[in-house]
């Protein structure tokens, strides 16, 4: 369905946020994002939504959505097959309107039906959301919803425009554990009910296990490895990824110190020559100040010096 | 060194309202000295007020805390302000609970100043940081040109200026990357062993706090739901919120 290859997002010319993303994601799965705070996650997100900062240049050697082209930023998907998620659902919804006019004016700019027949629709999508006694939503101030509903409402707009592609960007962080994993269940649903696709956005290694289908580690603004999920996260071939795994707290035995990954990712304007990870890497060689190779294993690849029996 | 008996927090609506609901319920827990205790819930389980009680920062309706064998809850003025030099505190955002406008060296020497401590500031302060892991020329910067997780160093930091024996931390890494989460939790490991420091955790990310902790506490509206030594309670959960809150992504990242 969305199709990426060398993604390239540049700020004022030489702030490179994104340097070499692929991404490949089917119809009806879900795809994790994953990857520090600066790895171009959210820059990737923005720019498929055509969102980016005034200022940026985009390059692709691919960047469709089902046959769409992306880089002519005129032909915009946004808002009729694809829609955003955001992490903080208070500040995606208005504070001084209800929930009910909020909805309206979605499913107003996007169909021609009448206002008694819209707001059966709404309530409609409220209730898809899993939200009960979607009336009472409809009438309700954000501020009168806990998180968790806030965030179902945010999921009921954006399917409200008739978006098929979902762009959430960590849609559980905000909330609690237990009511994240009921978001999480909700977009689960909502692909296998309604054919949605979803790229998920996240930092959260437990996210990923616990919804994608597919996901892609993202490293100072590069796709570093891409896999099925069970493959990625029980056997990473990338070593920033075994890395990220590693210093998860449950990695390691209590008490016990945790791999922690020292040092920082390149700052944006850095060029970089060879491996990006190549700095902080254990198992670094002099042939890592070379761009490293693409290596494929079934579904998967990734992008390391070292062959796959000794990474 | 902290024992907490009965502890209820009921916060009023207004001055002549009846008092509402209660925000901790007969809340008891036992932290001995050089242990971690981890606290978890989610928002609106009490646990802020919990903290915030035995910092008391809000007032407490019944019960009682002990605090290196005195009565804390009677304590006033001076006596109040001595006691309290034996809690450091590190909140969840560095970058809220820093100031921008000062220097790391001034955040670190604003205790010291406060309590009158007679010793070079300068010093303490450089030698605190490389405690925390961060060398000396940090003493010049400001906190928006550290990093998350170095400034969050400078919390800690900070916290110990005043060699409290309990350091009460609420979601320390939550705002962290997970690399700089694990760089975090080795340094408050390294500290409880050198420092023989106390800890009380809060959090509401169960994985973290079970790497950390020595014992458990699980709270849900203002009560303790589940409690005991950490293996106890990871290995054999007796109440399915408990269940709830480890089975997150599990089954699908270990085998």
């Amino acid at each position: 369905m969305l199709e990426v290859r060398g993604l390239q997002v540049v700020i004022n010319s030489d702030l490179q946020v994104v340097r070499k993303v692929d991404l490949s994601v089917p119809k009806g799965t879900i795809h994790g994002l994953i990857g520090e705070s600066g790895c171009g996650k959210t820059m990737t997100g923005m720019a498929i939504l055509g969102l980016l900062p005034k200022g940026a240049g985009l390059q692709a050697g691919t960047f469709t959505f089902e046959g769409t082209d992306l880089l002519s930023g005129a032909a915009t998907l946004r808002g009729r097959r694809i829609a955003l998620v955001s992490q903080d659902p208070a500040a995606a919804l208005n504070p001084v309107l209800r929930v009910g006019r909020q909805m309206d004016d979605v499913l107003r700019t996007h169909s021609n039906v009448a206002k008694p027949a819209r707001r059966a629709q709404a309530a409609a999508l409220l209730a898809a959301t899993g939200l009960p006694d979607p009336d009472r939503v409809l009438n309700a101030y954000p501020h009168q919803l806990s998180g968790g509903m806030q965030q179902r409402v945010v999921i009921a707009q954006a399917l409200a425009t008739g978006a098929d592609f979902l762009i959430a960007d960590e849609p559980t962080t905000a909330l609690d554990v237990t009511v994240g994993a009921q978001v999480l269940a909700l977009l689960r649903r909502l692909v296998a009910q309604r054919g949605l696709t979803i790229l998920m956005i996240t930092h959260d290694m437990d996210v990923v296990a616990e919804v994608c289908d597919r996901a892609s580690v993202l490293y100072a603004g590069i796709t570093v490895e891409e896999g099925p999920t069970e493959a990625l996260l029980r056997a990473p071939r990338h070593p920033y990824t075994k890395a990220l795994l590693a210093a998860l707290p449950d990695a390691r035995p209590k008490g016990q110190r945790l791999a922690a990954l020292e040092g920082a990712i390149p700052p944006p304007r850095q060029i970089i020559q060879g491996c990006a990870f190549a700095p902080r890497c254990p198992m670094a060689m002099p042939v890592c100040a070379t761009p490293p190779p693409r290596r494929t294993e079934g579904e998967r690849f990734w992008l390391c010096h070292l062959e796959a029996r000794d990474a | 060194m902290l024992e907490v008996r009965d502890l209820v927090v009921r916060y009023r609506r207004g001055f002549l309202s009846a008092p509402g609901l209660a925000a901790v319920n007969s809340v008891s827990l036992t932290l001995p000295l050089g242990h971690t205790l981890g606290i978890v819930g989610e928002s609106g389980s009490g646990k802020s007020s919990l903290l915030r009680a035995i910092l008391r920062l809000v007032p407490v309706t019944s019960g009682a805390i002990r605090l290196n064998g005195q009565d804390f809850l009677s304590l006033k003025g001076p006596s109040l302000r001595v006691a309290r030099h034996g809690i450091g505190v590190v909140a969840q955002n560095p970058f809220l609970s820093l100031s921008p406008r000062l220097t790391i060296a001034e955040i670190l020497a604003e205790p010291m100043q406060a309590a009158g401590l007679a010793v070079n500031h300068r010093a303490r302060a450089a030698s605190l940081l490389a405690q925390c892991g961060l060398p000396a020329e940090f003493l010049t910067r400001r906190a928006r040109e550290l990093s998350g997780g170095q400034a969050q160093r400078v919390a800690i930091a900070r916290a110990l200026t005043l060699s409290p024996s309990l350091l009460v931390l609420d979601e320390p890494t939550s705002a962290l990357d997970v690399s700089v989460q694990a760089q975090i939790l080795n340094l408050l490991q390294d500290l409880k062993q050198d420092l023989g420091l106390s800890m009380l955790f809060v959090t509401h990310n169960l994985k973290v706090v079970a790497h950390i902790s020595d014992s458990l506490l699980v709270m849900q509206r203002g009560e303790v739901v589940e409690s005991g030594p950490t293996d106890q309670v990871m290995q054999a959960p007796t109440k399915a919120y408990t269940q709830e809150l480890m089975g997150f992504g599990r089954h699908a990242l270990r085998p």
